[in-house]
């Protein structure tokens, strides 16, 4: 009897060590610990207005974290993404009276072109990613910051407006589409050589080269994904918002960048993938909902993100795998 | 041969380790007197690497008695402990530290003998590595920068700096000292080579060497003595000056059998079209590597490219393979030249697949059977229509891959992480089956693995061949040569020396 | 025997071979003194390029040692930023000796940044960017997001001689001591070494998780000292605003002067001159008609250049990944 006993403890402990602890459940571990938390502190959390708030604030985020996470997969990083969001943010609406609804190809086409030249600085001048990004993302705000001129600009273009804010089944368009997005992001990754190319660039680069893999070309399609998808992002958060807010700086990046590992897609590449990064954009944009909630302002949910941020890339880092791996 | 006499400086008897049930090491024995040097040759397994962590206390062995003058002794602890002891070992790579400079380099680790009350003494480090510097003759400055000198210059500063490791350990400047030298001849290029063994010979005045390598013309040149390992035991004790041993002996007391092969390969036949040429190399050449290659290779033909370690081989199957670039000559693939730095992607566009028997090359560890068969043949999974990936042909695939290779799994889902190192080099094996490229280059094809696992790769490959794929092998097995080839070219310090048939090449291997 | 005593000669020309930077530092000079031959040698505009210089410097210096080593430490202005806080709260109660708040808290930071980065794995870009952030943040809350003015330290900008700003001689010493620990200790050797082939590193008996966390130590340390200065230097007030520019520029610097992203070579001695051109740039643009907003786009090309050239580029063909 005891002994029966004993063993169904040891078989709760490896339940909870196999289902709960290792690093593909962690999210949803956390989504679920998130949601109790919020609902216990404020009831009207998981109402209707609550949800299209969470729908509101995760959509263009989740566009621009799928992008992200091409890259991550990939073992390289974008740190470009936010700045490239703002940008083509502001061409929509200071272009928008020009070019009438064209505008959007147009801002997709400059945004995929940065993506271009981020990945060329990676691929063929061998620059480390996140310096590449880095400096793009300076030379993109730099450029924003000019045609801005500081000014606020406002979208007043109603055909514009009307793609984000249009309610189908009581829901603003703009979850149709990033939900949209994010399933063709889901599908490329998961169903189509390219994706499997970009997860064999992470997971063994020499490996790839030498199965009849493209790197370099590879490397440059997946940094003008990237910064198309930022620039996607950026148009929707344009319509739906209405306004260009300068604010959206490089401090930005650590909820995105928390997202991309929250949803369990490793910084050492090759694992993950957008399809989870739905779940890592719904913990985070949760999390920030309810810290909103509760009244914290900007920057104790940037403390708070920062540590999930170092807290997730730690959780999805399988130590033992990658023991003789320098980090650098 | 009157030094034999003395007392040697390291003496080591019945050294026993294992790891886990296996025996790395079986009785062996070491004596190195002062100034000579002893090639450990032996196959890769055979237990080199073991013996020498066990010599500079990386391992600890199990048995074993270690005399100090006469006076029996502990192994050393640890790297500093063997120092003590007058060991100390110099690594194959990875070893040189390109950004430091030469008196930085010389005192790394040991900078603490030079510290004085404002920091650092650098007049006394750099005075006290002028002094080594002209001690071993090295033709280098001592602020010079490792990156800025030649491979072999660095390789004797890294032996210096072993033989000033023990010094400083021993606190005594003419310290008895015997340095392992881990193959250190492999990243360097021919001429490098032999510079870098005429300055070793040189400094036999200085300390004693133990020499692991797989080049047998260095250890039939340089060496005074030979220890041949096979299977963790010492099978063989060659005094290079008395016993006159031939390079042959030498590898069959390595390899342990035959060179001709004894194993029974099923007799596929080789179907060979000499009318048409798929390859071919005019006058190839890649400085410091190889020299004037030319050869033609027929459809459905292996051609065997036969040397030593060094001579170039592998630098030129590389060249092929769109891994190295080439300085001078042509390559023609179905008679169209190439680019001369067309990539891997390239090449096997155009029918060229490379296949190494280092599966760190080949896979993809955390992914299952399936997808590291299909990354080589996307083409193969993929819809009529938008190009996504079948999954029910991928694991089809899959399956007939390892049912015809008799992958050991029970599904095909499995991780290649997890399978035996037999069956994961049958997985990259398998990949290739499935590609068949027009000319596959195999680079040591079953390195690493069991015999039974190496048959049903041999027979893998053959019935590749007999499928009319053109082959180009390059080994350190000279067996698997008359096991899979037609021709065997020749090569020796970079230079084609002839191409032989079959029945040549037994001749040759058995001389 | 005879070639081994060869002195290397210092020529102008190994110099320039060596610090390419100083051509770009001179024809900047010169180019800027045709272009505005007024304004650009006066003597404000010296002052403030020296005030520009002693703020990157100081800034650079930390993360120079954990650029040795090939990574990344972004997290010296939240150093100064956190540490100011800290200044602002316990200035009250313990007087001016709150200042040692500042290279405490660096070096417990560097410490733990140090100790997550090497046992943890974390890539030290995202962690350090990461805790850039978090005391971003921490900042804001404590100073409840109002630049809050520390009265009392005037005496740190005090003019002690006529025409030299006083920080630029705190500054001094600091940077002598950073030139000393690379060039004088064994640390500098192994930063050297472990940032140019950590293997062989490692081969060589170097314990290297213990000399990494000792790098990002003493980054913190250093970036906390060089805030004392910087603290009253940049106003004697608690840093409230946050610009990926202030992380950029000092990185600029650093890799301007030498120090490439992959480690291993350069030093505080190169950030020198690689702050002194970064400076001379800055005023040359700051005095030109361009905006604030193309100067920022100008610092970001300047930044993609720097990298360019310093990255070596990919050795092994097409295999090297970044």
């Amino acid at each position: 009897m005891s002994l029966s006993n004993n063993n169904e403890k040891m078989s709760i402990g490896r339940f909870i060590s196999e289902t709960v602890a290792s690093p593909t459940r962690i999210p949803f571990v956390v989504v679920i610990a998130v949601i109790l938390i919020f609902q216990l502190m404020n009831p009207t959390f998981l109402s209707y207005q609550g949800l299209v708030t969470l729908v509101y604030s995760m959509s263009y985020f989740l566009i621009a974290a799928c992008g992200l996470t091409f890259v991550v997969m990939m073992g390289s990083f974008d740190f470009s993404s936010i700045s490239v969001m703002k940008f083509s943010a502001l061409l929509c609406v200071l272009y928008i009276d020009d070019f009438g609804l064209w505008i959007i190809p147009i801002t997709l086409l400059c945004c995929a072109i940065i993506g271009f030249v981020s990945g060329f600085l990676v691929a063929k001048l061998g620059v480390p990613s996140f310096m590449a990004t880095l400096g793009i993302s300076i030379v993109v705000d730099g450029i924003s910051l000019l045609m801005s001129k500081g000014f606020l600009h406002l979208m007043e273009h109603e055909g514009f407006r009307s793609i984000s804010t249009t309610f189908i089944a009581g829901i603003p368009s703009v979850f149709h589409w990033s939900i949209a997005i994010w399933v063709l992001c889901a599908v490329l990754a998961a169903t189509t050589p390219f994706g499997r190319r970009t997860y064999a660039i992470g997971g063994n680069a020499r490996a790839a080269v030498l199965s009849g893999i493209n790197l370099d070309s590879q490397r440059i399609q997946v940094f003008m994904l990237s910064g198309l998808l930022a620039g996607a992002a950026g148009v929707f958060y344009m319509s739906q918002l209405g306004g260009g807010s300068v604010e959206i700086g490089g401090q930005m990046m650590i909820p995105l960048f928390a997202s991309v590992v929250a949803g369990g897609t490793s910084l050492r590449g090759g694992t993950g993938g957008p399809q989870n990064t739905l779940l890592g954009v719904i913990i985070i944009t949760w999390i920030q909902s309810g810290l909103r909630m509760m009244g914290t302002g900007m920057e104790t949910q940037m403390v708070i993100l920062g540590l999930i941020a170092i807290g997730m890339s730690i959780a999805t880092t399988d130590r033992n795998k990658f023991r003789r791996v320098i980090v650098k | 041969m009157t030094e034999r006499t003395l007392t040697p400086i390291l003496d080591v008897r019945n050294v026993c380790k294992s790891f886990g049930k296996v025996y790395a090491l079986e009785d062996v024995s070491l004596k190195i007197f002062p100034s000579e040097i002893v090639g450990v040759v032996g196959e890769n397994g055979a237990g080199k690497t073991t013996l020498m962590k066990s010599l500079v206390g990386i391992h600890v062995p199990e048995k074993g008695e270690w005399y100090d003058k006469g006076v029996k002794a502990a192994f050393p602890k640890d790297p500093k402990d063997a120092a003590k002891k007058g060991i100390s070992i110099v690594y194959q790579e990875r070893g040189v530290v390109p950004s430091l400079q030469v008196y930085q380099f010389l005192f790394l680790g040991n900078e603490e003998k030079y510290v004085g009350a404002f920091g650092l003494q650098i007049p006394r480090m750099k005075k006290a590595a002028q002094e080594i510097i002209d001690e071993f003759h090295i033709k280098c400055d001592i602020e010079d920068f490792m990156f800025e000198l030649p491979l072999s210059t660095q390789k004797m500063v890294e032996i210096a700096r072993a033989v000033v490791n023990i010094r400083l350990e021993q606190n005594k400047q003419d310290a008895d000292s015997v340095i392992i030298l881990d193959e250190p001849t492999a990243p360097l290029n021919i001429e490098e080579r032999h510079e870098l063994l005429n300055e070793i010979v040189r400094l036999k005045a200085n300390c004693s060497f133990v020499f692991v390598t797989h080049i047998m013309q260095e250890v039939m040149e340089y060496m005074d003595r030979v220890i041949v390992l096979r299977d963790g035991r010492q099978v063989g004790e060659y005094d290079m000056a008395t016993n006159k041993v031939t390079e042959n002996e030498l590898v069959r007391m390595i390899l342990g059998k035959d060179i001709d092969g004894q194993e029974k390969i099923q007799r596929i036949p080789s179907r060979v079209d000499n009318s048409e040429t798929v390859l071919s190399s005019k006058e190839l050449s890649k400085r410091g590597s190889y020299y004037n290659i030319s050869f033609d290779l027929s459809k459905g033909e292996c051609l065997g490219v036969l040397g030593s370690a060094g001579s170039g081989k592998s630098e030129l199957i590389e060249t092929i393979a769109g891994i190295n670039g080439y300085d001078e000559g042509d390559l023609l693939i179905r008679g169209k030249s190439t680019k001369n730095h067309e990539l891997p992607y390239a090449r096997l566009k155009k029918g060229v697949g490379y296949f190494s028997g280092e599966i760190a090359n080949e896979l993809f560890y955390d992914w299952p059977i399936t997808k590291n068969i299909s990354i080589l043949n996307i083409e193969k999974i993929v819809t009529k229509i938008f190009h996504f990936l079948n999954f029910k042909t991928e694991k089809t695939l899959a399956a007939d891959i390892s049912k015809q290779l008799r992958i050991k799994t029970p599904n095909v889902n499995i991780t290649v992480s997890s399978l035996s190192g037999g069956n994961k080099q049958k997985v990259t094996v398998g990949k290739w089956l499935e590609k068949k490229p027009d000319i596959l280059l195999l680079e040591d094809p079953t390195i690493g693995i069991d015999v039974g696992a190496r048959e049903d790769i041999y027979e893998t490959i053959l019935n590749m061949k007999e499928q009319g794929i053109s082959m180009i092998l390059v080994s350190d097995d000279p067996k698997e040569y008359s096991a899979l080839c037609d021709r065997v070219l020749m090569m020796q310090q970079g230079k084609a020396q002839k191409i032989i048939s079959k029945e040549e090449l037994k001749e040759v291997l058995q001389t | 025997m005879s070639m081994v005593n060869r002195k290397k000669s210092l020529t102008i020309l190994s110099v320039v071979k060596n610090y390419p930077v100083i051509i770009i530092f001179f024809g900047l000079i010169i180019l800027f003194s045709i272009l505005y031959h007024q304004r650009f040698l006066s003597p404000a505009n010296l002052t403030a390029t020296l005030r520009q210089f002693i703020t990157l410097m100081l800034f650079s210096v930390g993360p120079t040692f954990v650029m040795l080593l090939g990574s990344m430490d972004q997290s010296f202005i939240g150093i100064w930023m956190l540490g100011s806080a800290f200044l602002w709260l316990l200035t009250p109660i313990i007087g001016p000796v709150a200042l040692l708040v500042f290279p405490l808290f660096g070096l417990v930071s560097g410490l733990c940044i140090g100790a997550i980065h090497v046992k943890l794995r974390i890539p030290s870009f995202i962690l350090t960017l990461s805790v850039l952030i978090i005391y971003w943040g921490l900042t804001a809350i404590i100073s409840k997001g109002n630049p809050r003015n520390v009265p009392g330290y005037s005496f740190l900008t005090d003019d002690i001689i006529p025409f030299v700003p006083t920080p630029l001689l705190y500054s001094i010493p600091i940077i002598l001591l950073s030139v000393f620990i690379v060039k004088r200790t064994k640390l500098g050797t192994y930063f050297y070494a472990i940032g140019s082939n950590e293997e062989g590193a490692r081969l060589a008996g170097i314990n290297v998780e213990k000399y990494k966390i000792v790098a990002f130590a003493l980054s913190g340390l250093f970036s906390g000292i060089g805030s004392i200065v910087l603290f009253q230097h940049l106003g004697g007030t608690v840093p409230v605003s946050f610009s990926m520019n202030n992380v950029v520029r000092p990185l600029i610097a650093i890799i301007l002067g030498g120090t490439p992203l992959s480690g291993g070579r350069g030093g505080p001695q190169r950030t020198i001159l690689g702050a002194l051109t970064f400076s001379v740039i800055y005023r040359g643009l700051y005095l030109s008609t361009l905006g604030a907003e193309v100067i920022d786009l100008i610092v970001g090309l300047i930044l993609i250049i720097s990298i360019v050239i310093s990255s070596k580029g990919g050795e092994l063909r097409g295999v090297e990944v970044a």
